[in-house]
Parts: structure tokens; C-alpha cells; sequence
């Protein structure tokens, strides 16, 4: 029981930013950005690799996460300037990572073994001594350092959604139309959403390198499905459509999406079958919706298509 | 204020599709003019409001606003300056924001957005103060979501917000052809009290010919691409739809057939 708790709040904490940058070019822009599949793992590489060659590992995860902005830019470019569908702009990114990633590493996975960890130097800067803590105390001390940045992502991205730059990216995902009429470069603000959410989602990456000691290429593999379980998770735990429930509810989602996948391995439930699960889950609660509207009034179901994902209603 | 040279707009070029959507367009529109513009089904009405709106670019000619050359400006770039409202309700306004949010944006026409907060205390006494003047009780519901209001309430804010940072020009397209006669009279009215109180340029499309006689102090006719009548104040003020329906067969050569327009009356 311990153990799930602490692997929920642990995983979900960190998985929480990747959350956070999904529902931001999904749910509110209504961008659905495949970049992230190779955002995360690059995020991770770009950290082993740097405290390898021995930056400070606080250096490192935000070398990570920024390593995400150029990912997103660069989708939003082929998107916006060439007009490259965004779904074939997201793959080709990511599969251009996948080359920056094992030239920078020079091999498919790094291992941090023995090396100070982001974790280990902001207990140390906050006067603990890592190897004075029992492991349950160290674990303890993780998740509140994780809370602590998860929090502060959350209010920093409630208030800038607040803000008239923030109602921009709202608009645009709204009725983009409508938007650009007043006045709004929208490729600009699809730029800008692309560059924040592929920030979060590498320093989600930075993160999971940090917790777990090593990088490997493969790791971005169905975090795009997880991370989008989470966010319906976590909307239908507030079972609100309010923007600032959706973005708590996402960290709360994934926490509870990885709470969940702890159970499951708890339960000796076969790991190889979580992804195939975790689509299905996706796939029913995007369906039911549609399912409804189809029972209720049969020819309006048109107004409601599904984007990327997440049950967009733009009627 | 707006001047038009020898506008051309094709659509598919080249093809069997091929339409002149514009046809040698020249207007000169004094500030301060509500010109009011009819026209059958593909005259190219809507193209020369999207001509304006730089949605679409011309193919030939030149666009100018306020004596700057903005032939071709992007449509965010001229937006500070025109005020534009489509027929359908959903196209102007941002459905699952609330009326406060679509209000602050407007607000923010062709300025610079930056982390300002939004919505502010004086921001809000402002958007109180112009709903209150429309007379439907939207200043009670500031923290509604634009899509829990009617055709005619949506339309209504979409007017608010197309003249709430003062534009040089107001483009209208029909924008009560969707609402039923009542509420359509109702938008009208808002429309007239915000265009005479702001002194705005309005160039309006109409599908009724009563109302294109009754507004504005110009009327245009438009034809296969072409302007065929320009009749000014003085002379709309003595012009019947009969008289309206004669000088089109007598310029134009064909018979005025487009039943929505003349069951329109």
C-alpha cells in the first residue's frame, strides 16, 4: 500500500508536467502534438548526457527541458511556415530526435550510476544530507521537492491562462477564426503553445531520468497515450470543464493513472498488456461521449468531432 | 477612407469552375459613410467585404485604408482597424469563453498582448457599462460561456466586440439574416445606435431590400462582380423597391431573380 502511494505521487508528480503540456496543446489549443513521444525521451538523453560530462545536474534537467522547446518550435515551423500537417510535423520531429538523441549520447541508453542526481543537490542546498535519510525518508523528501515544482507549474500556468496572451491560446484553440479577426498572429500563438507544452513534457523527461538514473531512447513510447488518460482521468475526477479544474486535474489524473499501473503490477497483472489496456481506456472514454449524442440526437452528431484525442465540442 | 482600384478576385482560376468574383472594382467610401449593399446570389458581395477584411487576397488592384496602402496586409494586421461580423453567430465570438473573456479580447484589438491580466475590476465596470446599453442583460452574465447565449445574444456581443476598440471601419455580412424577424429588428437597432454614436464607416450587406433602403445614407447594387448602381443619400431617400427593381433590369440587362431577396420584402 505504501509503496503505491509512493510510486503515485512519485511518478505521477513527474509525468504530472508531461500532463500539463498535453492538455495545453490538445485540450486548450486543440493542437494535437506528436511531438512529445520524442520530446520526453530527448529531454531525458539531453540531461544524462550533460551531467555525465558533469554539469550540475540542476543545470542538466533544465538543459532537458529547454532541449523540449526547440523540439516544439521546430514542429510548430513545419506546421505553420510550410504548412505540414501538424500529426506528419510531429512524427518527422520525432523521428529527427531519435538521431539527435544517440549522437548525443552515443549510445541507445546512459547510466547515471554513482552520479549526484538533481534530487540529491536540492536536499543538499536545503542543508539534508542525502545519505543520512532512510530510503523511505528520501523517497518523502523527493515527492515534496516534486510537489513543490508541480504546484508552482500549476499556478504559473493558471495565471498566464488568465492573461491576455493566455486568452489568445484559448481563443485560438476556440475559434481561431474569430480570433485572428482581432488582431492575433495565430501562428505566433501555436508557436508559442508548441515551445511551452514541449517544455514541460522534457522537463517531465529531465525528471524521469533524474528519479530513475539512466536515459534510454525508447522511453517517449506510449507516454503521448498515458499522458492523455491522465488529463481525461483527471476531468472526469472533477467531472468539470473549467479551465483550472483541468489543469489540477491533470496533475491529480496522473497521479492516479500511476497509482493505478502500481496496482496493476502489484497484482501481478502482466506489464506488457498496460499499454494496450491504457489505449482501450483512452479509446472508451473518448467513444462514450459519442456514443451519447449519437443516442440522443442523431443528426447533430457532426458539430462534435473528436481531435487528437479529446472530445472537442465546437458547436 | 476606403479606396478600391481596379480590384480583380478570381476564384479557381483556369479551371471550368473558374468565377470572377470581382470584376473591376472601384469604390470610394467617404469617412463616416453606412453604405448598404445588395445583390444577387454570387455577386461577389461577401468576397468584397473579405477583400477588405484581407480574408482573401485580390488578385489585381489595390486596397486602401485611411490613405495606407494595405493591399496586402494579412487579415491580423488590419485588424486593429476593421470591425467585422459574419451571418452565423458562431464565427464571431469564442463559444466555450466567457462573455468576459470575448470581451477583454476585443478590448485588446490589434494592440499587443502580453501578460497583462485580462480581466481586471475596470475592465469589467467598462464591459458592464456597454452591454447595459444594449438592453439585454448580458451585464449580468459576464461569467457565462458565450455558447449558453442565443443566435441573437451571440450576435449582439459580436457587434460589442467588432466597435469595443473604436475601428475605422465596420464590415457587416448579413449579420441578422440568421436570426428570426424579431430579434433581427432588435440587432438592427443596436446596430443603427452604434454606428450613429460612434460615427463608424459601415459598409453593410443585406439581403432585404427595405432594409437597404432604410439604413445608411448610400446604397450599392452589386452584380456578377460588378458595381451597377451607386445611389447616393439624396436619392435614396425617394427610392421604392419597385424603383429599386427597375433600375437593376434597365442596367444590368437581366431580370432581378433571386426569390430570397424579393420575398425578403
Amino acid at each position: 500500500m505504501e509503496n503505491i502511494i509512493i510510486n503515485g505521487l512519485q511518478q505521477g508528480f513527474i509525468y504530472g508536467f508531461m500532463a500539463l503540456g498535453v492538455l495545453l496543446t490538445f485540450k486548450i489549443l486543440d493542437f494535437p502534438d506528436l511531438t512529445v513521444e520524442g520530446t520526453f525521451p530527448l529531454g531525458s538523453a539531453i540531461t544524462a548526457k550533460a551531467v555525465v560530462v558533469g554539469f550540475n545536474p540542476v543545470l542538466a534537467v533544465l538543459l532537458g527541458a529547454l532541449s523540449g522547446c526547440l523540439a516544439g518550435l521546430a514542429t510548430g515551423l513545419m506546421h505553420t511556415k510550410l504548412k505540414i500537417n501538424y500529426i506528419l510535423a510531429g512524427i518527422l520531429t520525432t523521428s529527427g530526435i531519435y538521431t539527435v538523441m544517440l549522437r548525443t549520447m552515443g549510445q541507445p541508453n546512459l547510466s547515471l550510476l554513482n552520479k549526484k542526481s538533481f534530487f540529491g543537490i536540492v536536499l543538499s542546498s536545503c542543508g539534508i544530507v542525502e545519505k543520512e535519510l532512510t530510503l523511505f525518508q528520501y523517497q518523502a523528501a523527493t515527492i515534496t521537492i516534486l510537489l513543490v515544482m508541480i504546484v508552482a507549474a500549476r499556478v504559473l500556468l493558471g495565471w498566464f491562462m488568465k492573461t491576455d496572451l493566455g486568452f489568445t491560446i484559448r481563443a485560438t484553440g476556440d475559434n481561431e477564426k474569430m480570433i485572428r479577426s482581432l488582431g492575433v498572429n495565430t501562428d505566433r500563438i501555436k508557436l508559442l503553445t508548441l515551445v511551452i507544452s514541449n517544455f514541460l513534457v522534457a522537463l517531465s523527461g529531465a525528471l524521469a531520468c533524474q528519479s530513475q538514473g539512466f536515459a534510454d531512447v525508447g522511453m517517449g513510447i506510449g507516454v503521448l497515450v498515458a499522458a492523455i488518460a491522465s488529463v481525461i482521468v483527471g476531468e472526469m475526477f472533477f467531472g468539470s470543464k473549467k479551465l483550472s479544474l483541468l489543469l489540477t486535474g491533470a496533475v491529480v489524473g496522473s497521479v492516479i493513472y500511476r497509482a493505478l499501473l502500481s496496482i496493476g503490477l502489484r497484482l501481478n497483472l502482466p506489464a506488457e498488456d498496460f499499454k494496450m489496456v491504457t489505449a482501450l481506456l483512452v479509446l472508451l472514454a473518448l467513444a462514450i461521449p459519442k456514443i451519447k449524442i449519437r443516442v440522443k440526437k442523431p443528426s447533430l452528431d457532426r458539430n462534435t468531432h473528436v481531435v487528437g484525442g479529446i472530445n472537442s465540442d465546437k458547436a | 477612407m476606403i479606396k478600391l482600384k481596379g480590384v480583380y478576385k478570381v476564384y479557381f482560376p483556369q479551371t471550368p469552375n473558374q468565377v470572377i468574383a470581382l470584376n473591376n472594382i472601384n469604390i470610394n467610401v467617404r469617412e463616416g459613410d453606412f453604405v448598404t449593399i445588395i445583390g444577387s446570389n454570387g455577386a461577389g458581395k461577401s468576397t468584397l467585404l473579405k477583400i477588405l477584411a484581407g480574408i482573401d487576397k485580390v488578385d489585381m488592384g489595390q486596397v486602401e485604408l485611411a490613405g495606407e496602402d494595405i493591399t496586402n496586409y494579412p487579415e491580423y494586421a488590419r485588424a486593429k482597424d476593421i470591425g467585422r461580423i459574419d451571418q452565423n453567430p458562431l464565427v464571431s465570438t469564442a463559444a466555450q469563453m466567457t462573455i468576459e473573456e470575448n470581451l477583454a479580447m476585443a478590448y485588446m484589438r490589434g494592440k499587443k498582448r502580453g501578460l497583462h491580466k485580462g480581466i481586471t475590476k475596470k475592465r469589467q465596470e467598462l464591459f458592464r457599462d456597454v452591454l447595459k446599453s444594449i438592453n439585454m442583460g448580458l451585464e449580468k452574465r459576464l461569467q457565462v460561456p458565450v455558447n449558453t447565449l442565443s443566435g441573437g445574444q451571440r450576435q449582439a456581443l459580436a457587434l460589442i466586440m467588432a466597435t469595443l476598440a473604436e475601428p475605422k471601419l465596420l464590415l457587416l455580412d448579413e449579420h441578422t439574416a440568421a436570426l428570426d424577424p424579431k430579434v433581427a429588428k432588435e440587432i438592427m437597432d443596436i446596430t443603427c445606435k452604434i454606428v450613429e454614436t460612434k460615427k463608424l464607416t459601415t459598409l453593410m450587406i443585406t439581403h432585404n431590400m427595405e432594409q437597404a433602403i432604410k439604413f445608411g445614407n448610400r446604397l450599392m447594387m452589386m452584380h456578377r462582380g460588378k458595381i451597377i448602381l451607386d445611389i447616393d443619400e439624396v436619392e435614396k431617400a425617394r427610392l421604392t423597391i419597385p424603383q429599386l427593381i427597375e433600375k437593376f433590369t434597365a442596367v444590368s440587362g437581366d431580370v432581378f431573380a433571386d426569390d430570397r431577396v424579393l420575398l425578403a420584402n
